[in-house]
């Protein structure tokens, strides 16, 4: 025996038959649960809308750009998979240990695979068509394996320790583990379960890692420590462990069988509490991410057919319903929301949650620790009541500034902002919406624009100009200037408006406008969820379009450059459509203009409609620098940058009930940075941040510029206008 | 309860009106014509009662610029059924002349409520609920701001002078100028609105030309500006020096 000694171990080695049998029928009980669990999900989707639903809306957007309005690729998903990259975005430390514990994990499974390959398929089909049952799991292979998969088994352990001592040591002083909802129930409400569901499944993966490791060592203990074992390092090393502390022998393998079946029990139990619990995301993040696609935030999709937005569970697309069981409540959005940091009663998360416990009661899905309690029958609770009104409260919906924040970061890639839209325009279609937003839709289904001026008014800005600006309708120019409506009836941007328009006469650039005709681009009605009035608005600037001559159009709102861009070639559009920083940084790159030095100290804001959305964050920087200004960024900057609060049509509504306007949070964030200027490129961030400097008591120490004054300034040839040319504030 | 909503156009205020080569009357060629707002209160109120106790609503008005919109924003909003009376008048219509086309129709219809905007634009006095109460006979009342069945008739509350309200029993029917409907007009999504567009449904009438007499407009004029306020600026130091020169100027009398 000692002679033929060959390097393996023995498949359930000191078991007997009973408990083989045993063990064959309890995991043949969990498969059972685990396959119905799946299935009962997976039928959940399918009952929701197919996922293609509105693709037909996808027109190929001229200037199209990766990331932006070109879907992702399965094979960079497979990268952000595989390298946890969606994971480790703004969290390296918690990227680097899920990492480890994602590929051990991946690893024991493997492990148990191949085992399973060889016993239960290699072995039985031998001894029944070969007479005798042989096996691989030997030799050199058995060696190898038991070296790589030690090292699984401690990448995993030390991965889910790190994750486990972070939760523990973060919960009280990290806002995004913090399970406070933003929208309080009148009737109270406990996540106490939530919490108990995410140390079960984090305590219960860390007692199955350890007990695989110490099973191992009291194997090798028990067996004398045959030399071939070293190869299974962390195993001798445990063993070695157990010899010192005097455990030996039949004492060790009799340690070995109870601890066997505790093992046993506790990873059948996992396999089978995993599709009903937060370990669900193992399986459904990696789907989320290989369905989701951000462009549909960008582009909105079109509503259901039949309805004007979403009522009840079946209109939730498939790609919905798998991203609610992917939330592992990260609570990244959470940390994020701009609404949420204002004291809104919205959190991206809470309402994917909701949402989630809405879905699976609706479907009579059971779920392990990971509900949210409440007295009554409100909210998720709430199975008949509107999906938009009741299971979700108005105030939630209407809150988000659909800010993207929550899309970019979410690291299993839920979509938030379409779901959101979507509710909200059941909302409008029952016209329960905030007085103030709806006059300023009624002022734009009247007039085209939400000042509520006549449409006549809107090239008033144009008077007080050396140089008229040509009118696209009678003549052929190469830009069309689309202004949007501050920019053309704010009175604090006109005076912006005309300086752009007096650098791109000087740099003699061919643009025109479509004065009267032009209306408002719909972007912020859109997602403030009027899509019939949003698609009016198309056809009528359609239709001017279709009667002026341009080959390009550029936006001085970022909020139309995203839906003139990303929505409106679905409409027919197929010119490229610019951003007007980008036009002044070519007139730089391309050495058109030479500007001289301003020497000042200056932060840039991105907007979440030029940064975030359609991923401009060069061509503002490059005017800022080329104007000889030192950029000193903001902490939360690109595609990070935290919103004004004004997008989604919250510019129309009433923010007097936060605790904070976002606009406020982000100018109490400049100040620390020791600027004289606060450097935008947004009409509506002018805007806001402006009255944000005065409301904040910062106006003797900053100034809200726009890039263009900037740029006007460093010409030579043109004064800074207006406001700007009083004394500003020395850096 | 059937109600009779009684519904204009009135030109939009947010453009610059302009009189005409006739001197008498606006310049309609370039103006954008809307609903006049406190019919679209009275349609509120209409579609209140009518939710809360059932019936129907049915909207009226004589044509004009654009009404086919304000109908069908009706419709979209929930009354039942849309008229529209057609007599090719053209230009500014007198409110004794509305009202003689809108008794003509109402006197072949049931109705237990009409209501309508106690003013317009065009019609600061308010003159067409009480004309129009007068030519079908019935008891009217205007500057209403509540409205409730009460027993065999309604409860009227009326806005009076110096922040006093009235409250009176009237049995129907009665034709009343609405001035605040119990909530803020309801917005409309514009896809109820191209909904009832495409359903159609507007009944059109053609009627006959009006006899009514009613006083013709000589001359329409913006009033003329009668001495000039000075603007002061807006530095303190520069309004202060200018008010100090003023006083010299005009000197200051002590009484
Ligand atoms: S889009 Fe912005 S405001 Fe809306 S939920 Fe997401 S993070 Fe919050
Ligand atoms: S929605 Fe995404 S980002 Fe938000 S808690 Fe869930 S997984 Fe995290």
């Amino acid at each position: 025996m000692l002679l033929a000694a060959v390097e393996t171990r023995k498949i359930f080695g000191g078991t007997t038959h009973l408990e083989r049998v045993l063990f064959y029928l309890l995991s043949l009980v969990v498969l059972v649960v685990f396959f119905a669990g799946l299935g009962l999900r997976v039928k959940k989707y399918m009952a929701g809308r197919p996922l293609d639903a509105g693709r037909f809306r996808r027109a190929r957007v001229p200037l199209e750009k990766p990331g932006v309005s070109a879907p992702i690729p399965l094979a960079q998903t497979g990268v952000d998979i595989a390298a946890n990259r969606t994971v480790s975005r703004r969290n390296h430390a918690v990227g680097g240990a899920h990492l480890l514990l994602f590929w051990g994990f991946l690893g024991l499974l493997a492990a148990t695979i191949i085992v399973g390959l060889d016993y239960d398929v290699y072995g039985n089909l031998t001894r029944i068509f070969g007479g005798k049952e042989l096996s691989f799991f030997k030799g050199w292979f058995y060696l190898g394996y038991n070296a790589v998969f030690d090292t699984a088994g401690l990448a995993a352990i030390v991965g889910a320790v790190w994750l486990a001592v972070r939760r523990i040591r973060d919960t009280k002083s990290s806002v995004a583990l913090d399970y406070t909802r933003a929208q309080k129930p009148k009737s109270g409400y406990s996540r106490a379960a939530m919490t108990a569901g995410d140390h079960l499944f984090i305590f219960g993966l860390i007692l199955i890692l350890f007990t695989g490791i110490l099973l191992q060592g009291l194997r090798i203990d028990a067996a004398g420590f045959p030399s071939f074992e070293r190869w299974t390092w962390l195993g001798y090393t445990v063993a070695v462990g157990f010899g010192a502390l005097g455990l030996h022998g039949s004492a060790a393998g009799s340690a070995h069988f109870w601890l066997w079946w505790v093992h046993i029990l506790m990873a059948l139990a996992f396999v089978a509490y995993l599709p009903f619990s937060k370990a669900l995301h193992m399986i459904s993040a990696p789907a989320n991410l290989a369905v989701r696609d951000p462009g549909n935030t960008r582009r909105l999709p079109s509503p259901p057919s039949g309805h004007a937005g979403y009522q009840d569970f079946a209109d939730f697309t498939s790609k919905e319903l798998l991203g609610f069981d992917a939330c592992t409540k990260c609570g990244r959005c959470h940390a994020v929301c701009p609404a949420r940091t204002g004291g809104a009663p919205l959190s991206p998360r809470d309402l994917i949650l909701d949402l989630r416990q809405y879905a699976d009661r609706k479907r009579g899905i059971p779920m392990v620790l990971d509900w949210e309690e409440r007295p009554d029958q409100s909210g998720p609770k709430n199975l008949e009541g509107r999906l938009a009104g009741e299971v979700i409260e108005p105030a939630t919906l209407w809150s988000c500034t659909t800010c993207m924040a929550c899309v970019e970061i979410c690291p299993v890639g839920i979509e938030h902002v379409p779901t959101i839209v979507s509710l909200r325009r059941s909302l409008v279609d029952a016209g329960e919406m905030d007085p103030t937003l709806q006059s300023a839709l009624e002022n734009i289904a009247t007039q085209g624009n939400s000042f509520g001026k006549s449409s006549r008014m809107r090239a008033r800005w144009t008077k007080g100009l050396d140089v008229p600006i040509p009118d696209a309708r009678k003549e052929e120019v190469e830009y069309l200037w689309f202004l949007g409506d501050f920019a053309s009836f704010d009175e604090r941007l006109q005076e912006i408006s005309r300086t752009l328009a007096r650098v791109l006469t000087a740099n003699g650039i061919s643009f025109g406008i479509l004065y009267e005709d032009e209306r408002n681009a719909g972007n912020d009605v859109r997602r403030a969820g009027e899509e019939g009035l949003f698609e009016m608005l198309v056809e009528k600037n359609m239709e001017a379009f279709s009667k002026a001559g341009f080959q390009k159009i550029f936006t001085t709102d970022p909020h139309s450059f995203n839906t003139l861009r990303n929505e409106y070639p679905a409409y027919g559009l197929d010119k490229p459509v610019m951003h007007y920083s980008e036009l002044l940084a070519s007139l730089i790159s391309e050495g058109r203009v030479s500007l001289s030095g301003l020497g000042r100290k200056v932060t840039y804001h991105d907007p979440c409609y030029l940064g975030r959305y359609n991923r401009i964050f060069d061509a503002p920087r490059s005017v800022i620098t080329s104007a000889g200004c030192e950029l000193v960024e903001m902490p939360r900057n690109r595609t990070n940058s935290f919103c004004c609060g004004a997008g989604g049509g919250r510019i129309w509504m009433d923010d007097s009930v936060l605790a904070e306007r976002p606009s406020a949070n982000r100018i109490r964030e400049a100040a620390e940075l020791d600027v004289g200027y606060f450097v935008v490129a947004c009409p509506k961030d002018y805007a806001m941040f402006s009255d944000a400097v005065k409301s904040t008591g910062n106006e003797d120490r900053m100034k809200v510029v726009d890039i263009v004054e900037l740029f006007a300034e460093a010409s030579g040839e043109l004064a800074l206008a207006g406001a700007a040319s009083e004394e500003a504030p020395e850096s | 309860m059937k109600i009779v909503v009684a519904m204009r156009q009135i030109a939009d205020l947010v453009e610059e009106l302009e009189v005409d080569a006739s001197g008498a009357d606006i310049d309609r060629e370039f103006v954008k014509f809307v609903s006049n707002e406190w019919d679209e209160a009275a349609l509120e109120e209409a579609l209140c009662l009518k939710e809360a106790h059932g019936g129907e609503v049915v909207v009226v008005g004589v044509d004009d610029v654009d009404f086919d919109q304000t109908l069908f924003g009706a419709l979209a909003k929930g009354a039942d059924r849309a008229v529209k009376l057609s007599c090719g008048f053209e230009g500014w219509m007198p409110t004794a002349v509305r009202a003689e086309l809108l008794a003509r129709w109402l006197k072949d219809e049931s109705f237990d409520l009409v209501l309508t905007g106690v003013q317009a634009a065009d019609d600061l006095d308010g003159q067409l609920a009480g004309v129009l109460g007068a030519r079908l006979g019935l008891p009217h009342a205007a500057v209403v701001v509540g409205l409730e069945p009460d027993g065999d008739g309604f409860k009227v509350t009326q806005e009076l002078g110096g922040g006093v309200t009235l409250t009176s029993h009237a049995t129907g029917p009665l034709v009343l100028g609405i001035q605040a409907a119990r909530q803020a007009p309801r917005y409309v999504p514009i896809s109820r609105i191209r909904q009832a567009m495409s359903a159609g449904g507007i009944e059109e009438l053609e009627v006959e030309a009006p006899t009514a007499r009613a006083p013709k407009v000589t001359r329409l004029f913006a009033p003329e500006a009668k001495g000039r306020a000075e603007m002061l600026g807006d530095k303190p130091s520069e309004v202060a020096a200018r008010i100090v020169e003023l006083i010299r100027a005009k000197g200051i009398s002590v009484s």
